[in-house]
């Protein structure tokens, strides 16, 4: 008896918590989960590392894996996630009503943050609007040694191209991976930055980018890279056929998650409007919530038509477009 | 100790994952053309920066001497992956360079990352030469010009060879984080053995194939250790008498002087003066934004991090020598020529090596604690201080073990046989024997572990406790985010709490003379 109101009183003492597993570390986030923390008196522990390691970490640990929500950037990454088993099915009406069906998984058990467009950005004295249309013309002997993009070891590229495998089949991806290598500025190196560094430099004339580092640039407190992002131009590609990729960071519930309940409330506050807005302002990324509209930086780029090919083929085909990236010679 | 690296070797067995053949036909020769290739050029460049400059301040009188001899040092503190981005950053499109002169050097290829992998590790072989010509007896020196060579004959003929030992020792150390960098090469699209190994792991999702790959990287720096022992064993290095005298400094003619300053100078001004220049610039655009007290916490956290791992490595090293040593357990001494292997695997896969062991012990004690007195605990290792300090003992104790070791070789056995002789116990002889002898380099060597803590990242980031944080760490968040500006604060902050220990050790050198 005694030993037993001890531990409900223990169970009372402890403090309301919710431990995120998080890739992201914007500042933006940070004051998210501040606020979540002010709302809702739970408190949230932050353990920060690449997506990649914190899903090895918690195959590791297993059952008794603290986490209770996963947060990574690019779609990939969730589905890999999910495929081994370190996600669960998160039941919530909000989440259901707040995030259209391509934006997350079909089983509940990932759910999409925020979105950014994988766009090509061009040096206007250079190249004329017209000249572009789609990521697969890009392999046009027209753009021979002109054109930069960073390795294959970044997750966005291969977003994009198990997006192309997914709507063009295998082998038209292999042949586009082929066709862009042999028309690259120069071996891949540096990240989305110096990509459109080298396009303002003269070393390419277009470069494929997330629109997020173009806000970024933008943003910058070096004056240099305000006058980087100034010298380009922004292209929303595929428009006429299935859309701009685009690629997300989400979230999901933890398979061994001690907190569930917090897990998912913890969610929901992320997709709400407030914090969205937030997304949107500080990081120049897109919002989720339909109810949410784009920043004014956001919506100087113009509105665009967006690929709703759903996100879990990005996953699956990841590790496809690797080995494929690996034959065409795409450092 | 030897667990973790144990557990990434019993993998083997398992043999690569599935897409090994993959990786054969397309990447790995590749792979090991760059690694090679920059093994060799980093190899090279590092002895001419460390050695040339060792033997300028070691024996001529040049101008600011007293200064150069710890600037030389300096490019230690900071993390080669930092100076990899300022480098980009210093000479890239909209740089100050780019600005003023009009030019754009790529530095983002093979050549670059050569010379920015040696300009940062160089300290190595400069600290482990200068030590060695500092004691260097005199009369070497002296008994060669008797006999009629000049300086360079000397140089080149005696006192080189005599201090390969020396200066081999901290060669291996520069190849291992050579072949142990990730975030300079990837920067600057070069992939090397590293690269193939995160490849696997984490793009291709086989964590067996990535461990193959370590083991194979293992092993050919285990020879390369082996092949330089046994060629030095041929050898045999002795020292005729035991008057050492103090090296006495030449003094030569102005032009020499300039000409000897400007090249003891280079290596500081690449490795330490440019790249502290575009953190400075960086961190003025930024230190309002990063400049919060999280920001102190996170230095403190670091800081205290570091001491405790440090202590705790450099006591391990000791308790591994000594306590071998007299009760004469040769086990236990190959065990530890395993766990010095730590240095040579990827941070990455020691965590995984740490993380699998500790996870059953924890896992354990949680069934245990619970079925027995139905106490509910936590983990007690993992997601704690104590996994984390464990890597990095296992990671770092090479750097503490190999100084330590070599020092107490050198002093020998009949000291400590004497004492004992003479009736006092071993821990006496210890205590006031040996330890006053090894005082010198059981500090350098916690000096040199402190400043690799303070710099380590991808262990730290898969082991790291909540609410803890490294300025490495932070460092690489913003990086990671492409906010290479705003992590030149918590860069600074490494290289300010890196240099002032680095100062202390150069005083110990120079007072060791």
């Amino acid at each position: 008896m005694l030993q037993c109101k001890k531990e409900q009183k223990k169970e009372a003492v402890k403090q309301q918590e919710v431990n995120v597993y998080t890739h992201r570390h914007y500042k933006a986030d940070q004051e998210l989960f501040a606020q979540f923390e002010k709302e809702t008196g739970v408190k949230v522990n932050v353990v920060n590392a690449k997506a990649d390691e914190l899903m090895q970490k918690m195959t590791i640990e297993g059952a008794q894996s603290p986490a209770d929500v996963l947060i990574t950037v690019d779609a990939g990454r969730l589905v890999r996630a999910k495929k081994k088993g370190l996600l669960q099915s998160a039941t919530s009406d909000i989440l259901n009503k707040t995030i259209p069906a391509h934006l997350k998984d079909a089983d509940n058990n990932w759910f999409s943050l925020t979105k950014r467009a994988r766009v090509i950005v061009y040096n206007p004295e250079k190249v004329k609007e017209e000249e572009l249309s789609t990521y697969e013309a890009l392999t046009d002997e027209k753009w021979k040694n002109r054109i930069l993009i960073r390795s294959s070891a970044n997750i966005y590229n291969q977003s994009l191209l198990a997006s192309i495998i997914a709507n063009n089949g295998e082998e038209k991806a292999a042949e586009w991976t082929k066709g862009i290598v042999a028309n690259m500025a120069r071996s891949p190196k540096g990240n989305d930055r110096d990509q459109v560094k080298a396009v303002v430099a003269g070393e390419g004339d277009i470069a494929i980018v997330n629109t997020y580092y173009i806000g970024k640039l933008l943003n910058s407190k070096n004056p240099e890279e305000v006058k980087v992002a100034n010298g380009v131009k922004i292209f929303f590609p595929n428009q006429n056929t299935n859309g701009t990729h685009i690629n997300v960071s989400g979230a999901g519930v933890a398979k061994y998650a001690p907190n569930k309940a917090n897990a998912i409330k913890f969610i929901e506050f992320l997709v709400s409007k407030k914090s969205q807005e937030v997304f949107a302002k500080a990081n120049y990324e897109y919002p989720v919530n339909k109810e949410v509209v784009a920043s004014d930086l956001l919506k100087s780029w113009g509105t665009f038509k967006e690929d709703t090919l759903s996100l879990t083929k990005l996953g699956e085909n990841n590790k496809k477009a690797v080995l494929v990236f690996d034959k065409a010679q795409w450092k | 100790m030897a667990i973790p690296i144990l557990t990434v070797f019993i993998n083997l067995f398992y043999g690569p994952g599935e897409t090994w053949n993959h990786l054969v036909v397309h990447l790995l020769p590749n792979y090991v053309q760059n690694s090679v290739l920059l093994i060799i050029g980093t190899g090279i460049l590092t002895l001419i920066f460390g050695v040339s400059s060792a033997w300028i301040v070691s024996r001529y009188h040049i101008p600011f001497r007293k200064q150069l001899e710890w600037l030389l040092i300096l490019p230690l503190a900071i993390p080669s992956y930092i100076t990899a981005y300022t480098y980009a950053g210093f000479f890239d499109y909209g740089s100050i360079i780019e600005n003023i002169f009009h030019v754009k050097i790529d530095v983002m290829n093979h050549v670059g990352l050569i010379f920015v992998l040696s300009i940062s590790l160089y300290p190595y072989v400069y600290v482990a030469s200068r030590s060695f010509f500092l004691n260097q007896s005199n009369n070497i020196i002296e008994a060669s010009k008797l006999l009629g060579a000049g300086e360079r004959k000397t140089f080149f003929k005696l006192i080189l060879p005599l201090a390969r030992p020396a200066f081999i020792g901290g060669l291996i150390l520069v190849l291992m984080e050579v072949l142990n960098d990730y975030g300079a090469a990837k920067y600057y699209g070069i992939s090397t053995f590293t690269t193939g190994i995160f490849r696997a792991w984490f793009s291709l999702e086989e964590p067996e194939t990535a461990i193959y790959l370590s083991a194979i990287l293992v092993i050919i720096i285990f020879l390369l250790i082996t092949i330089e022992k046994w060629q030095r064993r041929k050898i045999g290095y002795f020292n005729a008498t035991k008057n050492h005298q103090k090296v006495k400094r030449e003094f030569i003619s102005t032009r020499l002087k300039i000409i000897f300053f400007i090249i003891a100078f280079i290596p500081v001004l690449f490795g330490f003066l440019v790249p502290l220049f575009q953190l400075l610039y960086w961190a003025s655009l930024t230190y309002k934004e990063v400049f919060t007290s999280e920001f102190l916490v996170i230095s403190l956290q670091s800081f205290g991090i570091a001491m405790l791992s440090a202590i705790s490595t450099v006591l391990f090293a000791l308790f591994l020598i000594f306590f071998s040593k007299w009760n004469r357990l040769s086990w236990m001494k190959s065990t530890a020529k395993i766990g010095v292997l730590g240095y040579a695997i990827p941070g990455a896969v020691i965590a995984v090596g740490v993380l699998i062991p500790t996870l059953s012990i924890d896992k354990w004690l949680v069934t245990f604690m619970k079925n027995i007195f139905d106490i509910k605990i936590g983990f007690i290792i993992n997601g704690t201080i104590m996994a984390l300090v464990y890597a990095y003992l296992v990671r770092f104790l090479a750097v503490a073990y190999n100084p330590i070791e070599s020092n107490s070789l050198k002093f020998g056995k009949s000291l400590s046989e004497a004492s004992k002789i003479l009736g006092a116990s071993t821990l006496k002889t210890f205590i006031k024997i040996e330890f006053p002898l090894l005082k010198p380099a059981i500090l350098s060597a916690f000096i040199l572990v402190f400043v690799d803590v303070m710099k380590e990242l991808p262990l730290t980031l898969i082991l790291k406790p909540y609410h803890i944080n490294t300025l490495a760490v932070k460092a690489y968040e913003y990086a990671g985010d492409e906010l290479i500006a705003e992590a030149s604060l918590p860069s600074l902050f490494i290289i300010l709490t890196g240099i002032i220990p680095i100062l202390f050790l150069n005083r110990l050198i120079a007072k060791e003379n």
